[in-house]
């Protein structure tokens, strides 16, 4: 009997704690906009952590309206940090490119002052 | 053993091999988590430039860690896992950008230094073979116009009894090149001038030495020789009396006569 009623208690513990878990409204706006800030940043360059950002969003909004909320939450979470580092990423390659052209610039600009008289 | 224990013991080792499996399948996710973490957490360049996403990939493979314990928490672990080789993730890019904004600073402070010091150069260019132009044309239209355009190379520059350039002259026959160069149709004729002293043919022979010198140099650079003539006249054409050292000295000369811009030079002495 004993066995039977801890069982029961423990069904209805896991129960509830899925149900309890809140809906992850805060998270998601977040998410959006993080996601939103990263597609502007990149503008229009392809960044794979940005993809990965937008399919778990997709993922999270699916969810939220499912009333999934666990799952909305893990994808928001996840694709929040896809899109910070996707944004990262596009601008260290933009330094990178900038770090490039300028060392090209001044390579010119060396190349003109030793042919100077 | 009733069946009861029986079911229990099976339970129990059911558990444990569940475990077991569930540990074995974090592992991977906790280990690239935690080397992650590892790296950028001895990373000086990225804790000074990303603090805050340091500290947050270790509370979040701390909280996966701490979950790995739990039956049941595979999902959680791996995403908490997955949250940490994130923040690392951006961590470590921030310090590249960091890093690499650092350096383009820098680059850009020697661009800018170089493209004055080039600005400075064309300018200084320019602006010397005006007033030296100008200087000349000041200089000579006094005294000389029937000759053209003359530029007179003092003593100075060849030692006495020498016909050998000294080092000092060199701006001037550089000056000289770049006034040819830009003046591409006028030719010179350069004349060698001695003072009275010593031997007249002996004079003669050093005025024409040093004022071929002074082609030689010219034709080094890449001028034409077919721009230039070269004339000795000795002892004549004094510009001062060969009575003192200072007229001598004055009179111990090379003059250039410049064409005029079609090429045409005036009548030789």
């Amino acid at each position: 009997m004993i066995y039977r009623y801890t069982g029961a208690a423990l069904a209805l513990l896991l129960l509830q704690g899925c149900a309890s878990d809140p809906a992850p409204t805060e998270q998601m706006r977040l998410t959006e906009q993080v996601v939103e800030q990263a597609r502007t940043v990149a503008a229009g360059d392809t960044v794979a952590e940005l993809s990965q950002a937008e399919e778990k969003l997709a993922e999270a909004q699916a969810a939220m309206a499912a009333g999934a909320y666990r799952t909305a939450r893990v994808q928001a979470e996840q694709a929040e940090l896809d899109a910070r580092l996707a944004e990262a990423r596009v601008l260290t390659l933009r330094s990178q490119a900038q770090l490039t052209e300028l060392n090209r610039r001044i390579g010119r600009l060396r190349d003109q002052l030793g042919a100077m008289p | 053993m009733s069946p009861l224990r029986v079911g229990a013991l099976a339970l129990m080792s059911l558990a444990m091999a569940g475990c077991a499996g569930l540990g074995d399948e974090h592992t991977a996710e906790l280990d690239a988590a935690r080397a992650s973490f590892q790296a950028v957490k001895e990373d000086p360049q990225v804790l000074r430039s990303a603090p805050k996403d340091v500290i947050r990939a270790g509370e979040s493979l701390g909280r996966a860690e701490r979950l790995a314990g739990y039956w049941g928490s595979a999902d959680d672990v791996a995403h908490y896992a997955y949250l940490s080789q994130r923040y690392s993730e951006i961590a470590r890019e921030h310090a590249k950008l960091a890093l690499d904004q650092e350096r383009a600073a820098r680059l850009e402070l020697e661009r800018q230094r170089l493209q004055l010091a080039l600005r400075e150069a064309k300018l200084v260019s320019v602006q010397e073979q005006n007033a030296w132009l100008e200087a000349q044309i000041v200089n000579l239209a006094t005294a000389q116009t029937d000759r053209g355009l003359v530029m007179t190379l003092g003593d100075v520059l060849f030692d006495a009894g020498e016909a050998r350039l000294k080092a000092s002259a060199n701006r001037t026959v550089l000056k000289l090149v770049q006034f040819l160069q830009l003046n591409g149709r006028r030719t010179v004729r350069i004349e060698g001038y001695s003072d009275s002293s010593g031997k007249r043919e002996e004079n003669l022979a050093l005025s024409r030495a040093r004022a071929q010198t002074v082609a030689d140099a010219l034709i080094d650079l890449g001028i034409d020789a077919k721009r230039i003539e070269v004339q000795g006249l000795g002892e004549s054409f004094p510009v001062a009396e060969n009575a003192s050292a200072k007229g001598r000295a004055q009179n111990r000369r090379v003059e250039i006569l410049f064409s005029d811009e079609q090429g045409r030079l005036g009548a030789t002495r």
